[in-house]
């Protein structure tokens, strides 16, 4: 396969001096869904201003699709890497949201007709027609937040890099926008890093999660991180609700083999579980559910 | 959802100046908002008064959104009203405690004032008859130098941004017993809001440069206009710089 962000020995300094990055490594496949989960001040958004130049690091190199990042032109960067900022304040800036989606097609130098194509594509298929002459203010945040989206997908970049793109949304355009990423990532084949704290939203939006903390702690399927318990105390990292629910049930004396991360998972889990024991699944309490429990307790306790 | 005290609310009505070339429009008015306030009489401020009254009336903006920005601005101009007759030389009308009225103060007061409220009431027609970034790009199109361009449509953007961020913080300190009295305090926590909000505008400011660069801002962002004048178009630059040389000619003419 190949790699689309090959990032080494990474290190960044904050003008004030204090260490952001320590020697982060990366590698992220062509296609691949990475999510990037890390404590707050863990240098998340810091690392993910560097995948398209806006911060240099102090040592280390990126390279996108084999090419060092430091040699390529501007240009070059803003056509492979799209970047989702956190806050659609930010990266709405035209006053209308047609000329915001038309604002990166522009600057790639594409003629008027070829922008107007890239603009309504992007209106389309992130559902927006009808928006083209709003104003960002007269947007709710969700819609903002699809804004953005569409602003950055109508460049057609191969590399998309979001920062919390899940954050603040009620859970209807949550579970929307999810639905929209992975589209993008199964139709486009776009490649794509996601800084996030949802974990419950993790499972849907990743194949492999690099834990960060200044420096790269651990890379690993969600499976492996989840079960990580050390690694997700030390870094004051969370696993989905559907994982807990099911260690919970395993206290219990549900014989599940594989604890399932998300509520598909735990749909087809459940099935299989009640059809290998006879149609039923059992809960009781035995001599050791309280202990259990206990343990079970503590290991999300972060003191 | 906020209330925005937009100026171009009502640009979606229809009305010959609301369908009106954003370029010409512009270009024509201003012309004429230049006549209006060079006018040398008060018989033809009075014409100009009236002319910049029916163009707000052909332009079908309604009378009390017109009213509130025609307010603010009439502060200003009464000052004029007031100290002119006192301070202008000329034919007394009357005098107590040693401050005389002129008649040709009087006069002069008015003109200004009526060449000042003709002035504000054409901008309404000009800038409100159209959405607020359609009458950027026109002035970008008229060639205005594009950095101004851009502080306009920053400005434009971010305004509203600022405005709820500011109503936020204002909450916030309403939630927590925050009175407005004339004090000290209050003027110095009203103060600190303010800092506050600067501090944060700043910051914004460096997030906004980011996601600008991540879309390959170039210091030159260009936008698609689609403007095109019509026969009508025409008709109606021809009426309102035909109206504003005449405001400028006619006192030579009748000398002549």
């Amino acid at each position: 396969m190949r790699e689309a962000i090959t990032v080494r020995n990474l290190s960044y300094r904050y003008p004030d001096g204090s260490q952001a990055l320590e020697d982060v490594n990366m590698e992220v496949y062509e296609g691949e869904r990475i999510a990037v989960v890390g404590p707050n001040g863990a240098g998340k958004t810091t690392f993910m201003l560097h995948l398209n130049g806006t911060l240099r690091g102090s040592e280390g190199q990126i390279e996108i699709f084999g090419k060092n990042l430091e040699k390529m032109k501007r240009e070059e960067i803003v056509k492979e890497v799209g970047m989702v900022f956190q806050d659609p304040d930010d990266q709405l800036f035209m006053p209308t949201i047609f000329d915001d989606i038309a604002f990166g097609p522009i600057n790639l130098g594409l003629k008027e007709d070829e922008v107007r194509e890239r603009v309504e594509k992007a209106i389309s298929s992130l559902g927006l027609s009808g928006y083209e002459d709003k104003s960002p203010h007269h947007l709710s945040f969700g819609e903002k937040k699809k804004a953005s989206l569409a602003a950055v997908m109508a460049m057609e970049p191969r590399i998309l890099v979001l920062d919390e793109p899940t954050a603040n949304l009620d859970p209807r355009s949550r579970a929307e926008l999810i639905g929209i990423l992975n589209e993008l990532n199964e139709r486009e084949g776009i490649t794509m890093v996601i800084v996030t704290h949802d974990v419950n939203a993790i499972p849907e939006l990743a194949d492999r999660i690099y834990a960060l903390n200044r420096t790269i702690i651990e890379t690993g399927t969600p499976r492996e991180i989840f079960f990580n318990g050390a690694l997700l105390k030390q870094n004051k990292l969370d696993v989905p609700d559907v994982f807990k629910v099911f260690e919970v049930l395993r206290c219990f004396g549900v014989n599940c083999e594989k604890i399932p991360l998300s509520l598909d998972e735990a749909v087809s889990g459940l099935t299989k579980m009640i059809e290998t024991e006879g149609g039923h699944i059992h809960l009781h309490i035995h001599e050791h559910t309280h202990d259990e429990i206990e343990k079970w307790r503590s290991k999300y306790e972060h003191h | 959802m906020v209330e925005y005290p937009e100026i171009d609310k009502y640009s979606a009505l229809d009305s010959p100046m609301h369908r009106f070339d954003p370029r010409a429009k512009i270009v024509a008015f201003i012309v004429l908002i230049f006549a209006v306030v060079l006018v040398p009489n008060l018989k033809l401020a009075l014409i100009a008064l009236i002319g910049a009254i029916l163009f707000l009336i052909v332009s079908k903006l309604p009378l009390r959104f017109a009213l509130q920005h025609i307010k603010w601005v009439f502060l200003f101009v009464v000052p004029f009203i007031v100290i002119m007759p006192f301070t202008v030389p000329g034919t007394e009308i009357f005098s107590f405690f040693g401050l005389t009225m002129t008649y040709e103060g009087l006069e002069y007061g008015i003109l200004v004032a009526v060449r000042a409220l003709s002035a504000v009431i054409l901008v309404l027609p000009m800038i409100a008859t159209s959405k607020f970034n359609v009458t950027i790009k026109a002035l970008g199109e008229l060639k205005m130098p594009n950095m101004l361009v851009q502080m306009f449509m920053f400005t434009y953007r971010y305004i509203f941004v600022f405005v709820v961020e500011f109503q936020r913080t204002w909450r916030a300190m309403v939630a927590r017993g925050f009175q407005l009295k004339t004090n000290l305090y209050a003027l110095k926590m009203i103060g600190r809001a303010l800092g506050t909000l600067f501090v944060r505008s700043y910051e914004r400011g460096d997030r906004v440069y980011q996601a600008l660069r991540a879309r390959g801002y170039t210091a030159k962002p260009k936008t698609l206009v689609e403007f095109k004048m019509r026969a009508s178009d025409y008709v109606w630059t021809a009426v309102i710089i035909g109206f504003a040389v005449s405001l400028l000619v006619v006192p030579f003419v009748e000398v002549l």
